[in-house]
């Protein structure tokens, strides 16, 4: 464009370049303005990110199971998301695949608990090596193997604990030493590699945790059901009182063409049980924790009206500020919707700027929190920009509201009494 | 409104006539009447200044005569024409008609000196397209444009202001003591500025000073006193 262009473009521009030329001129005020919608943008994005991420990166997991249905103990129903332990009698796996033959292919009984790893509770999952493959959704371990390959330990116990007493009340001593005996592997567990990066672990390395020296024998990309797996046969001896026939709840993967939903009501019945669709874990999560998110979105919304307020008052004081040349403007002829529209500029210039830098700092705040805690999930997805920008845009015209009802109200011959 | 017998439309060649204006601030006992009766008439192309010791209502008297300020009685008639006290009529009226220069300059300090007068059009809904410059050149600054009012003299501010309040080309140009910040060299050059307007342009003026060497450049001087013209 050639200098004479640009110049009249500039002058047809000039009263869209006051509002920009105020903030310029009050590069402080102006600054700190936008940094607090900035911080409230980026908290909005952030947080909504961190819970609703973490939160769904669960239900992505257990999603990722090769399964259609959960069985879980009668009376758990939509509140069975943190629970674990011996619950439910491994009898029901036979009893489901033997009496539903044409509706179900593979249950898969699985043990969880609790195991405290890279400073945090992990949900630890006992299953089965030889079933390994469906509750991993087919998953291979990228490093290492999998524990109790060959099913020597889970052989090894049932046996001792089955015939290793004389039947007349003796108590079966089982030592840490004959748990982790080469022969049979007992204490091994596969992590998966964010537990890995966020704990430093490596293959091979040993553990010590629910007072118990572990190794690590495999580690298996993220994203299967949990972070940590161990022989289902330990976790029942371990944690379940040494009760070798209950676990904590079953997936049943149905047979080709089945529809889930009759299906449920089927198992149901037969087992007296309740259960779920897989499809179903993501709602039950929702249910246990929305009430974070109702929290975390309080909080968003508190921080999006603290630095509005910011915004509003930078506007208000500017008005005061400048009585005298509202005056002027006035004295010019601006009519009071054109002295609206330049604080409503100014609201929206800082509000944008304060947006898109909040957008920026959502993004190195999400790489932050997983570069330092890695086992968090931060989503940050453009539904929740959308949001944002849209609560800063609403905002920025709500809080323009006020001062440009007071820039209207400047009395011109009293701001000019001052001469 | 009126209180007395308005003048009757003159011969057309009075740019603004005031009449019987009085006008009053305050309440009750803390009411004070600046403006008491106040006749006074401005012919087109007329530089008219006015003196008068501080407080006896010379700003007032301005604020009125550009419409900033309603009159509490008596009647403004601006071109023959009976000013409404619609403020919306006054607004357009003003926005029209009427150019100011303050003591103070009063330019909106974050923008160039081109932008300032350039604003000033635009609020009017005029192009501002090639008209700022020669306007700066008018008021002999056409180096000045891009200059921010704290980069400027005050002078050079007041000769902006002058090219902002005549940009619109007011039927009258209403200066409140517009030399009170400036030296003696800049108020002379302010002060022949504003009669070469007026000698050039035909820009009827009124200007209130207390300087006699100011009003030594008007075609008219009145003097003020108690909110009313001395004879």
């Amino acid at each position: 464009m050639r200098p004479a262009a640009a110049r009249q473009r500039y002058e047809k521009t000039v009263m869209g370049w006051l509002p920009l030329a105020n903030i310029l001129h009050h590069k402080l005020r102006s600054a700190l303005s936008a940094l607090g919608i900035g911080i409230a943008v980026c908290m909005l994005i952030t947080l909504a990110g961190l819970s609703r991420g973490s939160l769904f990166e669960i239900a992505q997991r257990w999603e990722s199971v090769d399964a259609d249905l959960i069985v879980l103990p009668r009376g758990w129903g939509d509140n069975a998301s943190d629970k674990s332990g011996a619950a439910l009698a491994d009898r029901y796996a036979n009893k489901i695949t033997e009496e539903l033959p044409k509706l179900v292919r593979r249950v898969v009984p699985v043990f969880t608990w609790q195991m405290k790893l890279a400073g945090q509770d992990q949900m630890a999952t006992g299953v089965e090596p030889d079933q390994w493959d469906a509750l991993s959704g087919g998953r291979t371990i990228g490093q290492g193997r999998l524990f109790d390959p060959r099913g020597d330990y889970g052989r090894w116990i049932r046996a001792k604990l089955l015939t290793g007493g004389t039947g007349d009340g003796e108590v079966i001593e089982i030592t840490e030493q004959d748990l982790s005996d080469p022969a049979h592997n007992g204490l091994e567990l596969v992590i998966d590699t964010r537990l890995a990066e966020a704990g430093g672990y490596q293959l091979g390395q040993t553990v010590f945790v629910a007072n118990h020296h572990w190794r690590i024998v495999g580690i298996v990309p993220a994203g299967a059901m949990s972070r940590v797996f161990l022989p289902r046969a330990t976790a029942q001896y371990l944690f379940g009182n040494g009760d070798m026939t209950r676990s904590t709840l079953m997936f049943v993967k149905l047979a080709e063409g089945v529809d889930p939903g009759p299906a449920v009501g089927a198992v149901a019945k037969l087992t007296g049980q309740d259960v779920v669709a897989v499809t179903r874990y993501r709602g039950m999560l929702m249910e246990k924790f929305g009430i974070m998110f109702v929290y975390v979105d309080a909080v968003n919304a508190v921080a999006m009206i603290i630095a509005f307020l910011f915004i509003m008052i930078t506007l208000y004081t500017m008005v005061l500020q400048r009585t005298r040349e509202i005056a002027i403007l006035k004295c010019a002829g601006a009519s009071n919707l054109f002295l609206a529209r330049q604080i409503a500029a100014e609201s929206l210039i800082l509000s944008g700027a304060g947006t898109v830098a909040g957008v920026g700092m959502s993004f190195l705040a999400a790489r932050a929190i997983q570069a330092f805690r890695p086992l968090l999930t931060v989503t940050i997805t453009w539904e929740w920009i959308a949001v944002a920008v849209a609560v800063a845009l609403v905002g920025a015209m709500a809080s323009a509201v006020y001062p440009a009802w007071k820039a209207g109200r400047v009395d011109v011959a009293e701001a000019l009494a001052f001469e | 409104m009126s209180r007395r017998p308005l003048p009757l439309s003159s011969d057309g060649e009075n740019i603004v006539v005031a009449s019987g204006i009085e006008k009053s601030f305050g309440r009750g006992s803390g009411r004070i009447h600046v403006l008491r009766g106040l006749d006074l008439t401005v012919r087109k192309g007329e530089f008219l200044a006015v003196m008068g010791p501080s407080g006896c209502g010379k700003t007032t008297l301005l604020h009125v005569l550009g419409l900033v300020t309603p009159q509490d009685a008596g009647g403004v008639f601006l071109n023959d024409r009976q000013v409404p006290m619609t403020e919306a009529a006054r607004n357009a009226l003003r926005r029209k008609h009427i150019g100011l220069v303050f003591q103070r300059f009063n330019l909106i300090n974050v923008l160039s000196a081109a932008d300032n007068v350039a604003i000033w059009l635009r609020v009017r809904g005029l192009p501002a397209d090639g008209r700022v410059q020669p306007l700066l050149e008018a008021v002999g600054i056409p180096h000045l444009a891009r200059r921010k009012p704290s980069q400027m003299s005050v002078g050079e501010q007041q000769r902006v202001a002058v090219a902002r309040a005549v940009a619109h080309d007011p039927d009258l140009l209403l200066a409140d003591e517009p030399t009170g910040s400036l030296d003696s060299g800049n108020a002379t050059a302010l002060l022949e500025l504003l009669r070469n307007l007026n000698r050039q342009r035909g820009q009827s003026i009124v200007m209130i000073t207390h300087s006699p060497e100011a009003a030594a450049f008007a075609d008219r001087v009145v003097h003020m006193k108690d909110g009313r013209l001395l004879p």
